[in-house]
């Protein structure tokens, strides 16, 4: 047994239901990168993380806005002559940035997913405004008056919540996620 | 009367004796197993080597062994080996029985104590099992000297030109209407850029002059009988509706033929031909064909240009299809490969994008004899490109396609890039993911096609969009790709794009096979007898493949497995008669109940049912010992020599230490 | 009367409340009965796979549970919520060990789930259910030869490969061909339009989109039909960030395809949802319900 696990193997330990191939199966032949709509504003691209994972750059690899730029459209899984599910990589990426507490600076998506977590867990739905105050505090102030009328056109349509729901069944909800993990404790 | 057997327990150096305690496993025989015959028990280092095949042959001699147990190796390393020392001693070969105790102990175990003991038990089967073993001859059967080639592409002609030469009569069937396959179909080929007509069509000459070869175009074989050195084969030749006995091949007929079809085949739908046509101006034989799908006089019962014209009255709209049966006694399959259908990537664009052209299509462009007369030009057919990208791996090495990579598609990519370069003067970008240039000089053909300013983008190539982000993007084809060598995602602007699609089974071949009684692999390319050291021969004796019908491959290795498959033939037809193992399947005939269930059971089509007399016989010739007959017939009426119930069933006894103790207990420790 | 185990998901309570009421106006006229699953909770969308994903799959598992019970095939009109549903229950059918996890978690509210039910898209329930003969039947107001471009987005296509044609898929063509319209080609419908982006990194999905907007535009296109409120919301709210941010001038509807459906089928617009949109399709709406309305685009 290895006393310690390389990167490949943490990530790969990531991925529990997903059903591709193991990220060092990588041909490295550039599909993903080249099908990635979001790769433009990526500081490494997504077939660079994989040679970085394999070559145990732990720390260059979490330090990148990649997988954070990820938007989950699955186009590069789909295409992978080695059918490995890249998108699914990249959210365990997440999970291991979130697990670490360890990204980039300025970074939204690692506070929204937060929040959006925390969210769920007290109300077994989601809530728009609440988002908000994930994103705004890091807008430059001409976006957040941007963001402002828009927020003021969705609401006149009536597409904008106003008030949080919540499910009926929200404590036995609760002990369900608790049974996963222990967030949400009954304060 | 007891047989008198002899044990031979192998170290196989530390192989086996590194696990086995194999002096007790020698001794323990030698004790325990004595009341089954066992009247000597030896134990050596090398028994495969000459003195410890000697040591077997001086006790048959001495000790009048009858039978022989070697406890070593697989058999199949050396089963030949113990048996061949036997019969050196005048024991009959088959009564020797190699039982493995290093593949399936020594070398899967690791508790010693364990693995002796189960060293043990797998001598106790082998001696309980050889003495139910009966002295066997092996069949021997004449070969017939002619040969059937079936596929007239470089392999199949290479392979029938050698037999030939020898002075063996060879029958060379091809569904098309002329011999010459795909490589017919090329400009020039690599690394040397030869013509590829040039250096195929002196071949076909010769194939369509040999008196010893009878060539059967425009036939495909309908029915296989037989085995190995007597095949029935059965051939049906489609009608040509011409009389090749006066056609003199003049083409009046296809030059006054008023209809026009699109030629799928040898223009790869580039170009048209007419409804009676040669497929190309060398065709061998030079006897045109009618397609009666598309002729005027088959559709409506009018025209017959071609009958008017005809100067020797060559014409026959009322020829029928012929079938003829020959004997032969070895078969060479060179049925050869379809290409990948790029339809089936629908990002590359082919069949949307007009400027996406695949591989033969770009052959049959540079081809001088092609539609375009040579010239790379666009579908409008007068525009030369000004950037050309080539995109390598389409449909191979992707498991979303096929998974294997089809070994020429670089070198055929980089003499495409070679080609526009010198024709057009056009920038050419190569997309790949490796350079695969394994052979005799074609490294040094892609140093060429660096030194000629080639550019090189090592990337997969994810997308081929018509749609234009900025102005220098409008009216082009754009190629998507992350340049991987500089890691950033790159759109190329280019005029014409070639996909490099890999090569494929023909879409029949699991067919083919099923007529001939060979194996497909799971990617449906013909199965050859072992990948490594026996890649002409199956496991069907007397079939041999040959060409990229066993798997994707360049010319020069088409050429010479054709001409291995043909040696292997010749060297069969030298030796006049085979001889093939007796372990095969026999069925009682008195507990036959004539159900058939064993007839369509048997893989090798190898079972004949007797109409008169209502019961199934195996023919030997054809069975391979495989055993499924036997588990199948529910009478229990067929017994595999040297795989007979009795001898099964008294080897489990033995491996269950019941010969021993009467009662099956925990391996003693 | 075909019954469903609805799962409107989130956004079509807020955002998303036009599709909402279009699909269950067209789905009435089609006789199909959406009842909605009862007590339903948030599938996570993209948000909560960054976190956990035993829960993420769990939440998702709660809702196929509860559809489940009612032994009816589970129906989602968002294609995120669809694709969750998806793969939760395909991974809880391939992995026992998963659907043990799973399990263990769903006790404490009393449900079990199998993955047994089927999952669908509410666009191919329309398609496959219903069938294009009948709804052609049930069409009233074909739209006039309007000029739509069929927006698929990513996630009810991917990462499924087992369906027709993932890479171009024409079904959606055909239901539009089918109500009267006229769909466009373009190569960029199956390309992502920026999902949560939106709010994870503004500038990335503002350039999706834009992308998506130009080749839509540049094909004529009269408007654009969704089948997911996030690539709703991306597509038109966000419109003219995309044309502050890069200086364009995209003014181009965006419409569900519930909503050009129920138009076909003769519900009143306003039953559909149409008249809230921060672009107008005032004009669009004129065209295809042939007044003598100029193409005004």
């Amino acid at each position: 047994m290895v006393d310690e696990l390389s990167f490949s193997f943490e990530i790969a330990n990531l991925m529990y239901a997903s059903h591709g191939e193991p990220i060092t199966n990588c041909l490295q032949c550039g599909t993903c990168s080249g099908t990635c709509p979001a790769v433009e504003f990526m500081d490494h691209t997504p077939r660079l993380i994989i040679g970085m994972i394999r070559a145990d750059l732990k720390e260059e690899v979490m330090a990148s806005n990649t997988y954070w730029t990820c938007a989950s459209c699955f186009h590069c899984t789909v295409r992978c002559p080695a059918a490995i599910d890249i998108a699914d990589m990249m959210y365990a990426l997440k999970r291991y940035s979130m697990w670490k507490g360890q990204f980039q600076d300025g970074l939204i998506g690692p506070d929204f997913s937060e929040a959006f977590v925390k969210m769920i867990v007290n109300s077994g739905r989601s809530f728009e405004p609440l988002l908000a105050a994930t994103y705004l505090p890091k807008f430059s102030a001409r976006d957040i008056i941007q963001e402002g009328l828009t927020a003021t056109g969705l609401i006149l349509s009536g597409k904008m919540p106003l008030l949080p729901k919540k499910i009926k069944g929200l404590k036995k909800f609760q002990e369900m996620v608790r049974r996963i993990i222990p967030i949400g404790e009954p304060s | 009367m007891s047989e008198r057997i002899g044990v031979y327990i192998c170290h196989c150096g530390t192989n086996i004796a590194g696990i086995v305690d194999v002096a007790d496993v020698s001794k323990w025989a030698g004790e325990k197993l004595a009341d089954q015959g066992v009247v000597i028990s030896r134990d050596y280092k090398f028994m495969c080597s000459s003195l410890g095949q000697e040591l077997i042959q001086k006790d048959i001699k001495e000790q009048k062994l009858t039978r022989v147990v070697v406890a070593a190796c697989s058999p199949h390393l050396h089963e030949k080996t113990f048996r061949n020392a036997c019969k050196g001693a005048d024991l009959n070969p088959y009564l020797c029985e190699l039982v493995s105790i290093r593949e399936q102990d020594s070398w899967v175990h690791t508790d010693k104590v364990a693995a002796t003991a189960k060293a043990k038990a797998i001598v106790s089967g082998g001696v309980a099992r050889v003495i139910h073993h009966e002295a066997l001859e092996p069949l021997r059967v004449p070969i017939h000297p002619a040969t059937l080639v079936v596929g007239g592409g470089i392999a199949g002609i290479q392979a029938a030109l050698e037999i030939a030469d020898a002075g063996f009569r060879v029958y060379l069937v091809e569904r098309e209407p002329s011999i010459g396959g795909h490589m017919a179909q090329f400009d020039k080929t690599f690394p040397t850029l030869d013509c590829s007509a040039c250096i195929l069509t002196p071949k076909m000459v010769d194939v369509g002059n040999h008196p010893n070869i009878t060539l059967l175009t425009w036939s495909e074989v309908q029915k296989v009988d037989g085995y190995v050195g007597n095949f029935a084969v059965t051939i049906k030749k489609k009608p040509r509706y011409i009389k090749t006995e006066d056609c003199t091949g003049c083409g009046i007929c296809w030059e006054k033929c008023p209809k026009k079809v699109i030629d799928n085949v040898f223009e790869a739908g580039m170009g048209n031909r007419k409804a009676v046509y040669v497929p190309f101006p060398q065709a061998v034989p030079k006897y045109p064909v009618i397609d009666d799908v598309n002729c005027t006089y088959y559709l409506k019962g009018t025209c017959k240009a071609c009958e008017k014209f005809c100067p020797t009255n060559a014409i026959d709209f009322n020829q029928k299809a012929e079938e003829i049966t020959v004997e032969v006694g070895n078969i060479i399959l060179a049925t050869g490969y379809d290409l990948f259908d790029a339809r089936r990537i629908p990002q590359y664009g082919y069949g949307k994008l007009a400027n996406v052209f695949t591989n033969l299509e770009f052959e049959r462009i540079c081809n001088a004899a092609g539609p375009t007369g040579g010239n790379i030009v666009l579908r409008d057919g007068k525009t030369t490109p000004k950037t050309v990208g080539i995109v390598h791996c389409v449909g191979s090495r992707d498991k979303n396609y096929n998974a294997y990579c089809s070994a020429i598609c670089c070198m055929q990519s980089l003499k495409f890039a070679h080609l526009v370069r010198e024709r057009t003067g056009a920038e050419v970008y190569n997309f790949y993911i490796d350079i695969r240039t394994p052979s005799k000089g074609y490294e040094e053909f892609y140093q060429r096609l660096l030194e000629e300013g080639t550019r090189f983008v090592r990337g997969k190539v994810a997308e081929v969009t018509s749609v234009a982000r900025v102005p220098e993007e409008e009216g082009k084809l754009i190629i998507q790709v992350e340049d991987t060598l500089i890691g950033k995602q790159r759109r190329i602007p280019v005029d014409m794009v070639i996909l490099s699609s890999g090569m494929q089974a023909r879409h029949d071949s699991k067919d083919i096979a099923k007529l001939f009684g060979i194996s497909c692999s799971a990617d449906d390319w013909y199965i050859e007898r072992h990948p490594k050291l026996d890649p002409v021969a199956t496991m069907t004796d007397g079939i041999y493949i040959a060409g990229c019908a066993q798997g994707p491959k360049d010319i020069p290795a088409s050429v010479v497995q054709g001409a291995a498959a043909a040696a292997r033939v010749l060297g069969k037809i030298q030796q006049k008669e085979i001889a093939l193992e007796p372990v095969r399947a026999t069925i009682n005939q008195d507990q036959c109940s004539g159900c058939r269930i064993c007839n369509n059971l048997c893989p090798f089509n190898a079972i004949l049912f007797h109409e008169d007399k209502m019961v199934s016989e195996v023919n030997p010739a054809l069975c391979q010992g495989c055993g499924t007959c036997v588990a199948g017939c529910p009478a229990g009426a067929i017994s595999g020599t040297g795989f007979s119930n009795e001898q099964i069933l008294s080897q489990i006894d033995g491996l269950l230490l019941l010969n021993i103790t009467q009662v099956a207990v925990p391996v003693d420790r | 009367m075909k019954q469903y185990a609805y799962y409107p998901g989130c956004s079509l309570e807020s955002l998303g409340k036009s599709y909402n009421l279009s699909a269950l106006a067209v789905a009435d006229v089609l006789e199909l009965e959406l009842k909605e699953i009862e007590d339903w909770n948030c599938c996570g969308a993209t948000a909560y796979f960054p976190v956990d994903e035993l829960l993420a799959y769990t939440l998702t598992a709660r809702n196929l549970a509860k559809a489940e019970k009612t032994g009816l095939d589970f129906v989602a009109p968002c294609s995120a919520c669809y694709k969750n549903a998806y793969f939760t229950n395909s991974y809880l059918q391939k992995d026992p060990d998963l659907a043990e996890h799973i399990n263990y978690a769903l006790e404490a509210d009393n449900l079990h789930v199998t993955g047994t039910s089927k999952v669908r898209h509410l666009l191919e329930v329309f398609i496959n259910d219903v069938g294009l003969d009948e709804i052609k039947n049930k069409v009233s107001n074909p739209l006039n030869g309007l000029r739509v471009a069929p927006y698929y987005g990513c996630q009810i296509l991917r990462p499924r490969k087992d369906h027709e044609d993932v890479e171009n898929p024409q079904y959606f063509e055909s239901l539009l061909s089918t109500i009267g319209a006229e769909p466009i080609e373009y190569a960029s419908k199956t390309r992502c339009c920026g999902g949560s982006l939106i709010v994870t990194n503004r500038k990335a999905a503002l350039d999706m989109v834009r992308i998506l907007l130009l080749d839509a535009v540049n094909h004529n296109a009269d408007v654009i039909a969704t089948t997911c409120p996030m690539c709703n919301v991306n597509l038109e709210v966000y419109q003219d960030q995309v044309n502050r941010e890069f200086g364009t001038q995209y003014s181009i509807p965006v419409m569900y395809f519930t909503q050009l459906m129920g138009l076909a089928l003769g519900i009143v617009p306003g039953h559909l949802g149409m008249g809230k949109e921060q672009i107008s399709g005032a004009s669009m709406l004129a065209f295809a319900q042939n007044t003598k309305q100029e193409r005004n685009l």
